[in-house]
């Protein structure tokens, strides 16, 4: 059955004077995906993110949240959003901000459950500008989840936050993702985006560059780092022959090669008749992955 | 919208040092200038006495302390911080934000007026009718409004670190040529014909009208209508263009 995307860009652009902070983006998000927006710094992904909230008007083409404009998605209370730019009301308690926005919000959760899902019930009668970092964080993401919204966004929510905190962050955005609201977060530690995200989607320059889950990506970027020692010198034609061989790298007689698939490329290797020793196949992280896909990227560009 | 009115003017019930400037401040100057003056002395031609006159200049000086400074300097700071941006992702309809402040400074504004009434009845016997000091209090505090929507231009003209010096170039300018620390006839002629055009002159000589009895001047009020229109227009237009930029 064809639901309403939650999210749908189609061919977007938006530019800053010669600058094309994005272009031509088209992208989906389903209900109940949680996705992450990965992407070096000036990738687009603060750009998106406006977009999608109606902060800021594409040059061309249509944004849509939930079928209607994203202006008109906030005003209907479809979409929390914690943004690294959105300040807060100082002068005031964590307590009163958040019963404001909740009062604001047309279906507000009790603000006590509010304040103990993010972990703030402690910090209710602190004034909003004696908070640290990691604490400011959390009241942000207090007021992305004040109401019954159908799309949580998050830029950078972990920001300033220590590990424990963190772990804590990433288990009540897993439970909101379970409730079936749709999730996306931007974020630049990608082992989050590894461990928590279904769905990855890398922006380069505006563009997607690659969407898909994690070990997807990481396949397209060649998933496995192979690596042997060889004690006669090969030519390295013979060497980058193989199959499945994504990236080679000889240095003396050791020899290092991205395989997207591991296990044909090293019964390649014996079948050449070679011997390698010392020989280790280890996997490839989401964030190499990411540095291989972009580093392409930017190559295709330039040549 | 109602619960962001209600924080805005719990917030600026809270914070003392605008408080003190807004309420205190014009009081302790009418008793500074007006401490020793006896009430029987005329202001020039205008047949109030000393603590008569300047019971409006600071009831008027206050207000406009209280709506100007109160809402310029927030909402520009707070555009910088980014909560201008934060609320932009809840329901809140645009106008809820300005209308908001607008009411925090305006709830500060009346006990200043007010203070100013009482301590110019307590300590220098200034009499009036009843209906006088209630047409007195609407009209000051009415009037108030026409700096609110000044103050929030300049909250949306200015950034961060200018909005205090831009502030203040109208807050003095207004009230010093406008004549609310001094009687505008003790000014040159020449700077005499600029300050009758000014909404602060307009302002006070609303109130003094009133003081003696009389039906407002019908330029007062108009300078103060086309005042209000080109300063909330101006608010309008300037706020409209930080929504697209965002």
């Amino acid at each position: 059955m064809e639901t309403t995307p939650v999210v749908a860009f189609d061919q977007v652009t938006k530019s800053y004077g010669e600058v094309r902070a994005v272009d031509g983006l088209s992208l989906t998000l389903r209900p109940g995906e949680t996705v992450a927006l990965l992407g070096p710094n000036g990738a687009g992904k603060s750009t998106t993110l406006d977009l999608l909230l109606g902060l800021k008007q594409p040059d061309s083409g249509t944004v849509r949240v939930l079928g209607r404009s994203p202006r008109d998605a906030i005003v209907g209370g479809h979409v929390g959003a914690m943004l690294q730019s959105g300040g807060l009301m100082d002068e005031v308690t964590v307590r009163e901000l958040v019963s404001l926005v909740c009062a604001l919000h047309p279906r507000p959760f009790p603000v006590g459950e509010v304040l103990s899902r993010a972990g703030i019930t402690e910090l209710a009668d602190r004034k909003v500008n004696k908070l640290s970092g990691g604490q400011e964080q959390r009241v942000r993401f207090a007021l992305a989840t004040a109401g019954d919204s159908a799309l949580i966004v998050l830029d950078e929510p972990t920001t300033g936050m220590d590990v424990t905190a963190r772990q804590a962050f990433w288990a009540t955005m897993r439970e909101q993702a379970d409730q079936g609201r749709t999730v996306l977060f931007a974020t630049h530690y990608l082992e989050e985006a590894d461990a928590i995200a279904d769905r990855v989607l890398v922006l380069h320059r505006g563009r997607l560059l690659a969407d898909g889950t994690a070990a997807e990506i990481k396949a397209k970027a060649g998933a496995r780092r192979i690596s042997f020692d060889m004690e006669t010198v090969i030519e390295e034609a013979v060497l980058r022959a193989l199959p499945f061989l994504t990236a080679l790298d000889v240095s003396g007689q050791t020899v290092r090669i991205q395989s997207s698939d591991a296990d044909a490329t090293v019964n390649a290797v014996y079948a050449l008749g070679l011997y390698p020793r010392n020989l280790e196949v280890a996997g490839l992280g989401l964030e190499q992955a990411f540095v291989t896909l972009t580093a392409a990227a930017e190559e295709a560009r330039t040549s | 919208m109602n619960d962001l009115i209600r924080l805005e003017i719990t917030r600026a019930l809270r914070n003392r040092k605008f408080l003190f400037f807004s309420v205190i401040y014009p009081s302790a100057l009418f008793l500074l200038i007006a401490g020793s003056a006896d009430s029987t002395t005329k202001v020039g031609d205008t047949g109030l006495s000393l603590p008569t006159f300047f019971m409006v200049s600071m009831a008027s000086f206050g207000a406009l302390t209280a709506v100007l400074l109160g809402n310029s300097e927030r909402i520009a700071k707070e555009r910088e911080s980014g909560w201008v941006r934060q609320l932009r992702l809840t329901p809140l309809p645009g106008r809820g934000y300005v209308l908001a402040k607008t009411a925090g400074a305006a709830v500060s504004s009346l006990p200043s007026i007010m203070i100013v009434f009482l301590v110019a009845a307590a300590v220098k016997d200034v009499r009036l009718d009843a209906w006088q000091w209630l047409a007195l209090t609407g009209a000051i505090w009415v009037g108030s409004l026409v700096f609110a929507a000044l103050g929030v231009a300049i909250g949306y003209l200015a950034t961060g670190d200018a909005v205090r010096p831009i502030t203040m170039i109208f807050y003095f300018g207004l009230s010093m040529l406008g004549g609310l620390w001094m009687p505008a006839t003790t000014f040159p002629q020449w700077l005499q014909d600029i300050a009758k055009w000014l909404p602060t002159h307009a302002y006070a000589a609303l109130g003094r009208s009133i003081e003696l009895g009389d039906a407002p001047q019908a330029k007062d009020v108009a300078i103060l209508a086309v005042s209000f229109v080109l300063f909330a227009g101006g608010a309008a237009w300037l706020y409209r263009k930080d929504t697209l930029k965002a």
